[in-house]
C-alpha cells in the first residue's frame, strides 16, 4: 500500500515537473536568447520604442474604458435581480470564447469605414480602423469581459449587508457604494484592472485585423518575424516577455498586501 | 410606530406572507421564531432593504411604499455587526450621525466608546455588537431594528446593555423591533411580542398573553409550555362552580364551567372554549408540588410519582407520572406526565428525587384551552 502511494507520488511529481517545464521553458529560453539584445534595442531601435509607447498608451486607455463601463455593469449584474441577467452575463463573456481574429473581423464590420458607425465617425473626422482608436477598440473588446468577470467576483466578496447598513444610516445607494462597497472591493478592482491591462498588452489577433499600422509591440514582433526572420523578431519578443513581468509582480504584490478587508468577511 | 398590514416579501424561494402587527410609538416589540421563520427578512423588509411584494407598511404613520432605506429613519443592527472594516471604531460609530457629540454619548452609554482606540479587525463578536448598536443609535432614528443584537455578549454585559438600550429607546421615543430566540429576553423587553413561523405571524400581543394564552398547541409548545394535553372540552352547566377561584364572577361575565378530559386526566376550569376536541395548556410554573394534598378545593389535584428531577441553576423541573385520582380531578389508568417548575430551594426542601410520592396541583384558572 505504502509502495503504491510512493509510486503515485513519483508519477504526480514527474507529470507536474514536465508541465511546469512546458510553461516556463519557452519564456525562459526567449528571454535568455533575446533579453539582453532586446534591452539594448530599447536604446537604439526607435520603432520598438514607439511600438511600446503606443502599446502602453492604448492598453491604458482600454483599461480606463473597461473600468468606466465595466464597473457599473459588473455591479448591476452582481447586485440586482432582473429578468435576463444570466443571458446578459453570457453575452458579455462571448468575446472571450471567439478566436481573436474573428473578433477583429466582427469589429471591422461594425467600425469599418463602410459600416454605419465607422462611416459616421469618419464623417465626424474620427478614424477608427488603422488608427490608435482601432487598437483601443480591439483591446477593449477582448479584455473587457475579463474585467467584468473579475469585478463581479470582487463585488460578490463584499457582503450586501454592509451596504444595507450604510443605507439604513442615511446613505443613498451611490454614496453607500462610494463609502463602503468601493473601498472594500478596491483590491479586487485594481487586480481586475491589472489583468485587463496585461491582456490588452498581449493582444494581437483582433488588433492586426483592425489596425496593422501604427504598430503595437505584438504586431511589431510579428512583422519583424515575417519580414526579417527569427533573429530580428527575437529582441522585440523578449522585451514583450519581460514586460509581462510588470503586471505579474503587480498582482503578486497586491495579493501579498494586507488589505483592509483581509479576514473581515462576516 | 411600526404598522404592518398584510406585508409580503420574497427572498429566493422564501416568502413572508400576510404579516400584520402593530408596535405602538416608542414601544418595544420582539419577534420570536425558529431559525428560518423569516425574522431577519421581516426586519430587512421594514428597513427597505428587501422590497415589499404586498401589503402596507407605515413607520410613524407614514406609508413606506417606494421609500428607500436611507429615508426611512430606521436603523438596523445585525447579529454580526457588519462594522465597516476599512474605518476605525470611532468612524463606524459616527458614520450616519448628524451630531458627532451625540454619537460619542451613545457610544459611551452602550460601552463602545472605550473601544475607539481599537482596530475593528481586533474586536470580539460582543464588542462588534456594542459598536453596531452605538452606530445605529447615533443618527437618532425613529425606528430601531435589532437582529439578535446581544447574542455575543456575556450574560452580565447583556443585562446591562439590554437595560441601556431600553432606557435610550424610552428617552428618545424610538420604536424598537428586536429579533430574539430568548424567551426570557422577549418577556423582559417586549411590550409586544410577534411569533413568526414560516413567514407568517402565528400570534402577536403582549408577551405575557402569548406565554399564558397561546392560540394553538403548536405555539404553546414552541414557547416552551411543558404541559400541553389533547382532549375534549365539555360544559358543566350543573356542576359545582366552587372548583374554580372567582368562578361566580367569570360565570356572570358569560364564561362557562368546563371539564376537560385528556385521556385518564380530568381538569376543571372556566372559559369560553368551544365544546369538543381541544387542547389544554398549563405552564410548568403554575404547577405546585406538595407532599400532601392541598386543603383548598379550588384546585386540580393529582397524586403521582416523580420520574425526573432536572436542576438548572435556581430552577428545578420535576416530572410527575400521575398514578391516582386526586380530590378534585381524577386519573384513571395511564396518563401523560405533568411537569412542574419549582425553585431549586423548594425542591430541596421537599427532598424530591425519582420515585418520590407527591401531589401535583394547579388552579383551574391556570388551565388555558386552545
Amino acid at each position: 500500500m505504502r509502495k503504491a502511494h510512493r509510486a503515485a507520488s513519483v508519477i504526480a511529481a514527474f507529470c507536474g515537473s514536465i508541465f511546469l517545464l512546458f510553461l516556463v521553458a519557452p519564456i525562459a529560453r526567449l528571454i535568455g536568447a533575446g533579453g539582453a539584445d532586446g534591452l539594448r534595442h530599447l536604446f537604439t531601435d526607435g520603432e520598438l520604442r514607439s511600438a511600446l509607447a503606443l502599446t502602453a498608451l492604448t492598453a491604458t486607455s482600454a483599461t480606463a474604458l473597461a473600468i468606466l463601463g465595466g464597473t457599473p455593469l459588473a455591479y448591476v449584474l452582481e447586485r440586482r435581480q432582473f429578468r435576463g441577467r444570466s443571458l446578459l452575463a453570457a453575452l458579455i463573456d462571448l468575446p472571450l470564447l471567439i478566436p481573436h481574429p474573428v473578433a477583429g473581423i466582427a469589429l471591422l464590420l461594425v467600425l469599418g469605414r463602410r459600416s454605419l458607425v465607422g462611416g459616421t465617425l469618419l464623417d465626424l473626422g474620427i478614424r477608427v480602423v488603422g488608427s490608435p482608436i482601432g487598437i483601443v477598440c480591439a483591446m477593449l473588446f477582448v479584455a473587457a469581459p475579463l474585467y467584468v468577470s473579475a469585478t463581479r467576483e470582487a463585488f460578490a466578496r463584499v457582503d450586501v449587508r454592509y451596504e444595507a447598513v450604510a443605507r439604513s444610516l442615511g446613505d443613498p445607494a451611490w454614496r453607500a457604494f462610494r463609502r463602503v462597497t468601493l473601498p472594500l472591493s478596491a483590491r479586487g478592482l485594481i487586480a481586475a484592472g491589472v489583468v485587463v491591462w496585461a491582456r490588452a498588452v498581449s493582444e494581437f489577433g483582433a488588433i492586426v485585423i483592425l489596425t496593422y499600422n501604427p504598430k503595437v509591440a505584438s504586431v511589431l514582433s510579428y512583422d519583424r518575424f515575417t519580414s526579417y526572420g527569427l533573429d530580428e523578431a527575437l529582441p522585440v519578443a523578449a522585451v514583450l516577455a519581460l514586460l509581462a513581468f510588470v503586471p505579474l509582480f503587480a498582482l503578486r504584490a497586491l495579493k501579498a498586501s494586507r488589505g483592509v478587508y483581509a479576514g473581515m468577511m462576516q | 410606530m411600526i404598522e404592518a398590514q398584510g406585508l409580503g416579501a420574497r427572498v429566493g424561494l422564501f416568502e413572508l406572507r400576510d404579516v400584520s402587527f402593530v408596535v405602538p410609538e416608542g414601544k418595544y416589540g420582539v419577534v420570536i421564531g425558529a431559525a428560518g421563520s423569516g425574522k431577519t427578512t421581516l426586519l430587512e423588509t421594514i428597513a427597505g432593504i428587501i422590497p415589499l411584494t404586498g401589503g402596507v407598511l407605515k413607520l410613524s404613520g407614514l406609508d413606506m411604499s417606494g421609500v428607500p432605506p436611507e429615508r426611512r429613519d430606521a436603523g438596523i443592527v445585525y447579529q454580526h455587526g457588519y462594522l465597516f472594516p476599512h474605518l476605525s471604531v470611532e468612524e463606524n460609530v459616527r458614520y450616519g450621525a448628524r451630531d458627532a457629540g451625540f454619537a460619542d454619548a451613545m457610544a459611551k452609554r452602550i460601552g463602545a466608546a472605550e473601544l475607539y482606540a481599537r482596530e475593528v479587525r481586533g474586536l470580539s463578536g460582543g464588542e462588534r455588537q456594542l459598536v453596531a448598536i452605538a452606530r445605529a443609535l447615533a443618527p437618532k432614528p425613529r425606528v430601531l431594528l435589532l437582529d439578535e443584537p446581544f447574542s455575543a455578549l456575556d450574560p452580565r454585559r447583556r443585562t446591562l446593555v439590554r437595560r441601556e438600550v431600553r432606557a435610550i429607546a424610552r428617552e428618545l421615543g424610538i420604536t424598537v423591533l428586536q429579533v430574539t430566540h430568548d424567551f426570557t429576553e422577549a418577556g423582559l423587553l417586549g411590550d409586544i411580542a410577534i411569533l413568526l413561523d414560516q413567514g407568517r405571524v402565528l400570534q402577536s400581543g403582549p408577551p405575557e398573553r402569548l406565554f399564558r394564552e397561546p392560540a394553538s398547541p403548536y405555539i404553546a409548545e414552541f414557547l416552551g409550555a411543558e404541559n400541553v394535553f389533547a382532549g375534549e372540552v365539555r360544559y358543566l352547566d350543573d356542576a359545582a362552580p366552587e372548583l374554580v377561584d372567582g368562578a361566580m364572577e367569570l360565570l356572570a361575565r358569560g364564561q362557562r364551567a368546563i371539564e376537560f378530559r385528556a385521556g385518564a386526566l380530568t381538569f376543571y376550569t372556566v372559559g369560553d372554549a368551544p365544546a369538543g376536541e381541544g387542547h389544554a395548556v398549563i405552564r410548568a410554573e403554575e404547577v405546585l408540588i406538595s407532599a400532601a394534598p392541598q386543603s383548598s378545593s379550588a384546585r386540580n389535584q393529582f397524586r403521582g410519582v416523580v420520574s425526573e428531577v432536572a436542576t438548572t441553576g435556581a430552577l428545578t423541573r420535576v416530572t410527575v407520572e400521575i398514578s391516582d385520582a386526586g380530590s378534585a380531578g381524577g386519573a384513571r389508568g395511564k396518563s401523560a406526565p405533568i411537569v412542574a417548575a419549582l425553585t431549586t430551594r423548594s425542591a430541596q426542601e421537599l427532598v424530591l428525587r425519582e420515585g418520590s410520592d407527591v401531589w401535583a396541583s394547579f388552579k383551574a384558572m391556570a388551565v388555558h384551552l386552545c
